[in-house]
């Protein structure tokens, strides 16, 4: 008996409409889109194109003007903030450009936040953890705050917070952004490996060219709409 | 939830030793209020023990039983029969009062008038037991010439330096007190000036004659009878507990008698010092706005500065109401502990340089009367637990009450702009 795939993420003709000084702005244009389970997807394209907007609908961070949004097949469009916030807190994992750790949590915590919520043993959490510390290269680490690690550091006890909660999607703005190259070129292997031997999915929102050219299906975004969606095979990893 | 429900103190409390310096300067404003509030609270409660100690000692004691209307009256007609005196000090044995009991003075007072052959003034002759009286009164360690009242004791008086001025009189003169008797007419009686005191207090010393008991009975007619029994209790904060108990134990009494606290006995004191506990309230007002001015401010600058990091916090899964929870719990902490260290350095502070009193006899002349009491130069702080207990109490409110703004504020951050925002 083979069970119907279920995409990680769907959205249909959503939109979002901003009003900015009396005007309508539409950040999100009529967006369709589904994203399976074990993708590595980029949302690429200029500024004020979308992709931010786009990744926090995926996300529900923010609520469409219109059109629906999917996770795991739960309609985000109906939920109560508080069902949102149960499904970011088990489902969604985020990544984002920068300050993305709680300042007066040292790594390990920051790490097991998410699992700290939902209640999951210390033992238990302690495992998850140092298990992906070793796979990203934070081992020895754990007791850092914030302030004592790396841009790079930063970013990838962020991904393991991320990933950690076993999510449906991990949602990435920017991740890239504020890292030197051999930083960002780690910081994506790890997220690759991550995609590719956990089967974690990704979502990136981004310009950064070498991250565009790991994704395996690139969606470019112009003035809120999808302008082209290409999946690519041989790339990743 | 019990993950949630451990991480939210957590974080709260890494958050208020992460601004370090800034809660440690709300911190000290706090504390620093609180030991305030506590060192001026101690004094007042102390102040008004003395205003209360030295009016009920001179007056009839924290309560008195007597007839009905003789407060209204003063009249000898409205006396305490042998009968219901005894009823009065029966009732003063029952457990819930007895162990509170100090001191009890039975006393036969008229209104009269005094003579001399120089001049006539009226006066509040009271018969006392001169024994029972001397541990009672306060009169008794004022003497400026001759002595107080002793058994055995007849024709004796002991009276004010005004009086004495006014009627010419010295130790050893004679006077002559006339008063109503209980036979509706009017009686003399010889007695002669056996000591003279100064009270401080100008009605006092210029219209308290103090005669023995015995020979008030005899010269009015009233037997055994008297006005009042006043009673002197340990303190004045268990005069509500012990009235209470004495007006259930009277319920069923059939004698004429009623037993009233010092507030009724002595309604100008009383007011006085609710007037100065208004006085004190709004002192106490006024510096908890202050601190919660502090605790807002601080926690709301906080709030503000952590926009971004609320972000996070929702997006990784905290509803609005866990973050006003931790912004709460931030404040509730920031006052819970300036508000005990506040306490402690109060408490402490008053306890180790005043707890023998604090001297103000450089602001007050020795006569210094205030609604019926002389005031003591020196007030002595009060420690008690109610003290404590409703310190705390305060303290919890004002935390509560200064974090709920910021708490509010924490949970109007629109999540996609914070994350936006520039930490």
């Amino acid at each position: 008996m083979t069970k119907q795939r279920m995409p990680a993420v769907k959205t249909a003709d959503v939109w979002k409409v901003f009003e900015h000084d009396g005007l309508a702005v539409e950040a999100v244009r009529g967006v369709s889109l589904d994203i399976e389970p074990g993708e590595f997807v980029v949302l690429a394209g200029p500024s004020g194109s979308g992709k931010t907007t786009l990744l926090n609908l995926l996300g529900g961070l923010t609520r469409p003007t219109r059109g629906g949004v999917w996770i795991d097949g739960r309609d985000l469009t109906s939920m109560s903030e508080r069902e949102l916030a149960k499904l970011r807190l088990e489902r969604v994992g985020f990544v984002f450009q920068a300050y993305n750790l709680l300042p007066v949590l040292t790594a390990l915590e920051n790490a097991e936040f998410s699992l700290l919520l939902r209640g999951i043993p210390p033992d238990e959490r302690r495992r998850r953890v140092e298990e992906l510390f070793a796979v990203i290269g934070m081992t020895g680490l754990e007791d850092r705050r914030p302030a004592k690690l790396s841009g790079g550091e930063q970013q990838r006890v962020a991904v393991a917070r991320a990933v950690v909660g076993k999510p449906a999607l991990v949602l990435a703005d920017e991740p890239t952004a504020n890292l030197d190259s051999a930083a960002s070129d780690a910081l994506l292997g790890v997220m690759a490996d991550l995609n590719r031997e956990r089967g974690t999915t990704f979502v990136f929102a981004t310009h950064d060219t070498r991250l565009m050219e790991r994704a395996k299906r690139l969606i470019r975004l112009v003035d809120g709409a999808i302008e082209s969606d290409d999946v690519r095979q041989d790339m990743g990893g | 939830m019990n993950g949630r429900l451990r991480v939210l103190p957590l974080l709260a409390i890494r958050n208020v030793r992460r601004q370090a310096r800034r809660s440690l300067l709300t911190a000290s404003a706090m504390a620093l209020g609180v030991a305030v509030l506590v060192f001026s609270r101690t004094l007042a409660d102390g102040g008004h023990e003395d205003w209360i100690e030295s009016g009920v000692r001179l007056g009839s004691g924290h309560v008195a039983f007597q007839a009905p209307r003789f407060r209204a009256t003063s009249n000898i007609e409205d006396r305490l029969t042998a009968s219901a005196a005894a009823t009065a000090q029966e009732a003063l044995g029952v457990p819930g009062v007895a162990e509170h009991v100090r001191n009890v003075a039975p006393r036969l007072e008229v209104q009269g008038l005094a003579n001399s052959p120089t001049a006539a003034v009226p006066v509040a002759i009271v018969g006392v037991n001169p024994d029972l009286e001397a541990t009672f009164s306060e009169l008794a360690d004022r003497v400026v010439e001759g002595r107080y009242l002793q058994a055995g004791d007849r024709l004796h008086a002991y009276v004010g330096t005004r009086l004495a001025d006014r009627l010419d009189l010295e130790v050893g003169s004679r006077l002559v007190l006339t008063a109503q008797d209980a036979r509706d007419e009017i009686a003399g009686q010889f007695v002669r000036v056996v000591g003279i005191f100064r009270s401080g207090l100008p009605v006092a010393d210029e219209r308290l004659v103090h005669i023995p008991i015995g020979t008030a009975q005899s010269w009015l007619g009233v037997g055994a009878d008297v006005t009042t029994v006043a009673v002197l209790l340990e303190s004045g904060w268990v005069v509500p507990d012990v009235l209470q108990r004495l007006h259930d134990v009277l319920a069923g009494t059939s004698e004429n008698l009623v037993v009233l606290g010092w507030q009724e006995a002595m309604p100008q004191l009383d007011a006085a010092i609710k007037v100065d506990d208004l006085g004190n309230y709004i002192f106490n007002f006024i510096l908890y706005a202050i601190i919660i001015l502090a605790i807002v401010n601080t926690v709301l600058m906080s709030v503000m500065y952590r926009t971004r990091e609320f972000g996070l916090l929702r997006a990784l899964g905290l509803t609005k109401r866990q973050t006003a929870a931790l912004v709460f719990g931030e404040g509730v902490f920031l006052t819970a502990v300036s508000g005990v260290i506040g306490m402690v350095l109060g408490f402490g502070f008053t306890w180790v340089f005043f707890r023998n009193g604090l001297d103000f006899s450089f602001m007050l002349d020795n006569d210094f009367t205030f609604s019926g009491v002389v005031l003591e130069p020196v007030i002595v702080p009060a420690f008690r637990l109610v003290q404590v207990v409703r310190s705390l109490a305060t303290i919890a409110f004002v935390g509560v009450l200064a974090s709920l703004y910021p708490a509010y504020r924490a949970t109007r951050i629109d999540l996609a702009e914070a994350m936006k925002f520039e930490a």
